[in-house]
């Protein structure tokens, strides 16, 4: 019976690696100990060394394939044995991980298919341990599971864990008794019935509140993030924005604000270094390859950040008018749940400059890896050449980026990319 | 032990002998001659057209089995064909004096029963009553199918309906005699006085005995026979049969009418083997059955052996042994000799026994020799005879027709109906009494010392401060249940209790203390030891018509009536197609402090099997309410009882136990303490453990634990406990039997399916370890304690901070134990 070869399991992390190169040729004569090929993963390279002496009957992938870990790589045996039992479970765990659309052609079973597919959507999940009640209430509250910390049996996240992260209380420890009830002290506040004097007002959280107080609580408590400030030259900002306005007033163009265009800029930030363009899951970044943009949107119930999908296939105009629509859309309070979702969105943007602020440390919509703030113009002297110090108008910018994400250099870099595309905004974007 | 009787040592030690008399063996000598005194040409003939029926009934389902067709008709029968061929005379001559109220119990071999019995019932029945009977049964289903294209008068009608109800029987159709529920082994019509055979051998050995026990205590005529072979007469259920039916007591302590013994005839059809194995000779040591019967009482039982060859010897027989019968002298044991031609069943190639012995056999076949006699002394010519089995055969060939036409003969739909053996697994009837009359009594329930007793008890545990009343003042379990019972005796004069210790002791658990005064012998007595016994005549009693308490002390003596409990208890409800009803409770009591044997929860066990409910209340109130409900139903209960709460108070019923009537329905659990961080299950006495882990919580760990008292297993309806998990998230389950193959873990897994997304962690089960129970001193480590629960929510659940296990519920703990098989 020929001895299949399988890529080996390199830690929980480690999802595929690639086939750097083969030392063995198929049909050659291996001895057990030597190396078969080498491959490697985004950290290290290895070899893999032969356990079974005998004929490589087979090789499943070449160099340069990525290979998912625990896939059949090769098969060594005796001259003539049979190959096919072994090829056809090795090609289709393959087409499983990598491409699941392509499963629906395989003559192979649907149900096995669909199996197949969740298992690539949730690889993460699967992995936590999780009781079904703690990963419903999460699911419910739109709390991440990632860095949740588990404090049940083998250390599954249970209830308590949930609750900790969204219901502000002291996580893992949140069963001292306190007086005669300390479990309805636990318990929401949010149904206490409304009781006023002469000092003060209570008053229950609505539920949009309740969903905000959780999602920055679990940010700040769940990540490391920090916030960097700097400024851009806002003069070309404000001529184009001038320009734009005279235009738009005689109906020529839709109404482009002065966060359209450092939307747009950003945008342009993000296709350059789309490392911050991107989600951290606690034992892996997902990193986008087009740009869905988080838009805080300041409405009567409360903060909304709608997702302009795939902004970075929008010009000026497009994203001025859809940002428009869907900004309205939150305030009347019929967008849709989907694009509220921070999952949905790979980076956001928000711009309290209107009120006047200098500068401030917008919070991560987790699990993104960064958010932009954006502040009010402000005049600062600069050299504006020919040895004259003048004011001119510059726009702050406060990048919050996550540090288990991204370092001190690259977050800064990025920051810089924003400023560089602010102040060298084209003439012909309209 | 009645004080009436002394047992005096100077005679008890005195010297003397024991004398048997004479067992007559095949005494029977009359000629043809002699008979025609008492029997007409007709009954000659009858007597042989009945015993032809039978053969060739069985030789039709004989040709079905092995040649796969009878008379040209082709048809598969899977199932089972236990045939009597050669037995005919035995089965003709046994039914031949039996009136139809006299009823017969068998065996796995009983078709012949069956028809000879309901054959001499039709002869004896009229013409309206046997129309009444076939139009009643199943409104009229089976008799529609047999009326149809028929002609001929009432007799032969009900003749074809005999047939085609039991082939249709054997054949698993909707029209058979138990809707094809029962099938060849099980088939049986109460109507013409059959009563349920039995697949399990020597199993009507007690359930008869109960059905004489009906007919005794509730003075209705005629008398009953067990049909059951000679290999049974080694099996427990038998020998235990036999002794209750003997017990002196019918003769010394009970009343007038009620003196006097039991009128059974244990009838062994002695066909000389018990499947291949030889009673007399190799696998049994009385030489001749009959000798059995000399050691069991003074009256050797009236034993006797007959020819079972020849059908006037049987009928002498039985006329000689009804007169003991009736004589209030029974019961009495018949060694009826036959012998099989057929093997065990059509699958048995008979290697067992030679070729010669059969053929010998063949040779004396009565199928033979009776109407050559009737020939030879000019009774019936050859003709007659010829014409006999013309007509037979046509009936049966009719019969057959019709029984496996999918079109007149239909099997049970439960493709469109899945749920209907379902919805006849129990009867669930409520009714005050079996019968309407006066329940005999020595007083009435006010004078009764006990109830007036109770009326100046605390009936709450409790005083307006909070604090316990003395126990004895109190209301306790146990009154809880007599008050239930005792009502019950004074609604239903078919009541009857009975077990060990049931009366001048009261019960060994003082339940029916104050019972004795009230009651005449002939509704609470004292059983022998022996608990087959005690459950089988149970089943025979309520089959029979009416109510029963059989109480059998520990619970671990349920092993003493497996049989009972698994076999028979559970399934004539729906075997017989819903037509017998089975109000027998059975008490049961799990026990402590006294070891492995006496100490068991074994809820689990009849949990396991279909057709039993089940109860285990742990308050007074429940206790009452439960109890009601078991005796106003008419369903089997095994009502569970825990030796270490029969003296608590009640605690949770707001007022006490209400002092008069109430039914608690079963399968409805209850909230004993209201909570929403954890809730804890329980079943009987683990309540007050779980109520103890629950204040744990609550105090040092600050967590509300909502403790639920699943108070009956089978039933139960989980919506409250869904309910609570849902609320929680998070259950424990407790109870004292040991955790593998717990009841519990059938719960747990169910809550587990209904509740999943709302589990904050896997149900936990808290049982008693897989061990021998050891000494009371020891018992803490086995049965669960409410720091046990403390462990399991702390392992399992959510751990606790601060919190130092005493027990190990890890997972390495469970994979080691399991692997151990501990």
């Amino acid at each position: 019976m020929a001895e299949a070869v399988f890529m080996p399991r390199l830690g929980q992390s480690v999802e595929s690696c690639i086939i750097t190169r083969w030392e063995k040729k198929k049909g050659e004569i291996v001895a057990e100990g030597d190396v078969l090929f080498c491959y490697e993963t985004d950290k290290a390279s290895f070899d893999e060394i032969a356990k079974v002496s005998g004929i490589l009957l087979e090789i499943f992938y070449e160099e340069g394939d990525e290979v998912p870990v625990l896939a059949n790589v090769a098969l060594i045996g005796k001259a003539g044995e049979t190959v096919d039992a072994f090829r056809s479970s090795a090609s289709t765990s393959a087409i499983a991980e990598l491409s699941p659309s392509a499963e629906t052609s395989n003559s192979g079973s649907l149900l096995v298919a669909e199996q197949n597919v969740v298992n690539v959507e949730t690889p993460s999940d699967s992995k936590i341990r999780i009781s079904p009640r703690a990963r419903c209430m999460a699911q419910a509250n739109g709390i991440s599971l990632q860095g949740l910390q588990g404090s049940g049996p083998n250390g599954r996240i249970i209830v308590r864990d949930v609750e900790s992260v969204g219901l502000n209380i002291p996580k893992v420890e949140p069963f001292v008794p306190v007086s005669t009830k300390p479990v309805q002290a636990v318990s929401v506040p949010a149904f206490d019935p409304i009781s006023s004097n002469d000092d003060y007002v209570e008053s229950p959280l609505s539920n949009m509140r309740k969903l905000i107080a959780k999602g920055m609580h679990a940010s700040l408590q769940n990540s490391a993030q920090l916030t960097h400030h700097t400024s851009a030259d806002a003069r070309k900002l404000l001529e184009l924005r001038a320009f734009y306005k005279v235009r738009a007033e005689k109906g020529e163009i839709p109404n482009i604000t002065l966060n359209d265009l450092v939307c747009y800029a950003t945008v342009r930030a993000l296709e350059k270094m789309p490392a911050i363009n991107s989600h951290f899951l606690g034992d892996r970044t997902k990193t986008f390859k087009k740009v869905h943009l988080g838009i805080a949107v300041d409405t009567d119930r409360g903060l909304m950040v709608p997702v302009i999908r795939n902004a970075d296939d929008l010009n000026l105009k497009a994203l001025a008018t859809q940002t428009k629509a869907m900004a309205e859309n939150c305030r009347k309070g019929n967008v849709d749940p989907e694009l509220l979702r921070s999952e949905n969105a790979s980076f956001t943007i928000s711009n309290l400059g209107a009120y006047g602020i200098e500068i401030f440390t917008p919070v991560i919509n987790l699990p993104q890896s960064g958010i932009l703030g954006v502040n009010t113009i402000t005049y600062r002297p600069a050299d504006i050449g020919n040895g004259i110090i003048a004011f001119i108008p510059v726009i702050g910018l406060s990048l919050t980026y996550d540090h288990r994400a991204l370092d001190g250099a690259p977050a800064s870099a990025f920051l810089k990319e924003i400023r560089n595309q602010i102040e060298n905004l084209s003439n012909d974007l309209v | 032990m009645p004080k009436s009787q002394f047992i005096d040592p100077t005679d008890a030690r005195k010297k003397s002998e024991i004398h048997f008399g004479s067992i007559p063996v095949n005494q029977y000598s009359k000629t043809l001659k002699e008979e025609k005194k008492i029997y007409s040409k007709d009954d000659f003939l009858r007597i042989f057209r009945d015993m032809f029926l039978i053969r060739e009934f069985e030789t039709m389902l004989n040709l079905i089995k092995t040649a796969g067709e009878y008379q040209g008709i082709p048809y598969n029968h899977p199932g089972p064909a236990h045939l009597s061929m050669g037995q005919e005379a035995a089965a003709v001559g046994m039914a031949y004096t039996l009136s139809v109220d006299d009823y017969i119990f068998g065996s796995h071999r009983s078709h012949g029963e069956i028809l000879a019995k309901g054959l001499s019932a039709i002869h004896q029945l009229g013409e309206k009553a046997l129309m009444d009977i076939m139009e009643v049964h199943f409104d009229g289903e089976t008799l529609q199918v047999v009326e149809n294209g028929f002609k001929g008068d009432t007799k032969e009608l009900a003749t074809d309906f005999l047939l085609y109800g039991t082939l249709a029987e054997i054949f698993a159709r909707k029209t058979g005699f138990n809707k094809g529920l029962g099938g060849s082994m099980h088939a049986f019509f109460t109507p013409f006085g059959v009563y349920p055979n039995n697949a399990i051998v020597g199993g009507s050995g007690d359930i008869s005995v109960g059905a004489a026990l009906f007919k005794k205590v509730n003075s209705k005529p005629g008398i009953v026979v067990a049909n059951i072979g000679d290999a049974s007469m080694a099996c427990g259920p038998v020998w235990e049969g036999i002794s209750f039916a003997t017990m002196d007591q019918f003769r010394t302590l009970w009343e007038d009418p009620f003196k006097g013994g039991l009128p059974i005839i244990f009838n062994f059809m002695n066909n000389q083997y018990g499947m291949g194995g030889q009673t007399r000779g190799e696998t049994m040591g009385y030489d001749m059955l009959a000798r059995v019967g000399a050691g069991v009482n003074p009256e050797m039982m009236h034993a006797e052996r007959v020819d079972g060859y020849n059908p006037l010897a049987v009928i002498d027989a039985f006329r000689r042994k009804k007169k003991i019968i009736e004589e209030k002298k029974g019961p009495v044991l018949l060694d009826t000799l036959t012998y099989r031609f057929t093997g065990h069943s059509p699958s048995d190639a008979s290697s067992y026994r030679s070729r010669e012995e059969i053929d010998a056999w063949e040779k004396q076949d009565s199928l033979l020799a009776y109407p050559a006699d009737l020939i030879r002394s000019g009774i019936a010519t050859k003709e007659e005879i010829e014409a006999i089995k013309m007509v037979v055969v046509e009936s049966i060939v009719k019969a057959l027709k019709k029984a496996i036409d999918d079109s007149v003969s239909p099997r049970m739909d439960l493709l469109a109906y899945p749920e209907t053996i379902g919805n006849m697994i129990f009867s669930d009837g409520s009714v005050d009494k079996m019968e309407d009359r006066t329940p005999d009594a020595l007083m009435t329930m006010e004078e009764n010392p006990r109830v007036q007793q109770l009326k100046k008890k605390e009936r709450f545990g409790l005083d307006k401060d909070g604090k316990p009343h003395s126990k004895l003042k109190t209301y306790q379990l146990k009154d809880a249940l007599f008050e239930a019972i005792i009502d019950r005796f004074y609604k239903d004069p078919t009541l009857v209790a009975y077990g060990e210790e049931n009366r001048d002791w009261g019960g060994a658990f003082a339940v029916y203390r104050g019972l004795t005064e009230a009651l005449p012998y002939h509704r609470l007595f004292n059983s022998p030891i022996a608990e087959g016994a005690i459950v089988g005549t149970a089943i025979g009693y309520g089959m029979a018509g009416g109510r029963v308490i059989a109480e059998i002390m520990y619970c671990d003596f349920l092993g003493r009536c497996g049989d009972e409990v698994f076999n028979q208890l559970p399934k004539w409800q729906a075997m017989s197609g819903n037509i017998i009803k089975m109000p027998v409770v059975i008490r049961v009591s799990v026990g402590s402090k006294y070891g492995a044997q006496h100490s068991q929860d074994w809820t689990s066990l009849v949990a396991h099997i279909p057709g039993l409910k089940i109860a285990f209340p742990a308050t007074p109130y429940d206790a009452k309410g439960l109890m009601n409900t078991a005796l106003q139903g008419t369903d089997p209960v095994i009502f569970f009882e825990s030796q270490r709460i029969y003296d608590v108070a009640e605690l949770f019923h707001e007022g006490g136990v209400p002092e008069g009537y109430y039914e608690i329905p079963f399968g409805e659990p209850d909230i004993k303490r209201k909570g929403d961080y954890i809730t804890i299950l329980s079943i009987g006495a683990t309540l007050y453990r779980a109520l103890e882990a629950a204040d744990i919580l609550k105090e040092k760990y600050g967590l509300s634990a909502e403790v639920i008292d699943a108070r009956s297993l089978v039933p139960f309806n989980y919506d409250l406990v869904i309910e609570s998990v849902k609320k929680t998230g998070r259950i424990v389950l407790t109870s004292d039997a040991n955790s593998r193959g717990s009841f519990l873990k059938e719960m747990a897994h169910t809550i587990s399916e209904l509740a999943f997304d709302d589990l904050d962690a896997a149900p936990i089960v808290v049982g008693s370890r897989n061990w021998i129970v050891p000494a009371y001193e020891l018992e803490n480590f086995y049965f669960p304690q409410a720091g046990w629960i403390i462990d399991a929510i702390d392992q399992k659940i959510v751990p606790l901070k601060g919190h130092i296990s005493g027990t190990d519920f890890g997972d390495e703990s469970i994979k080691q134990r399991n692997k151990k098989g501990v």
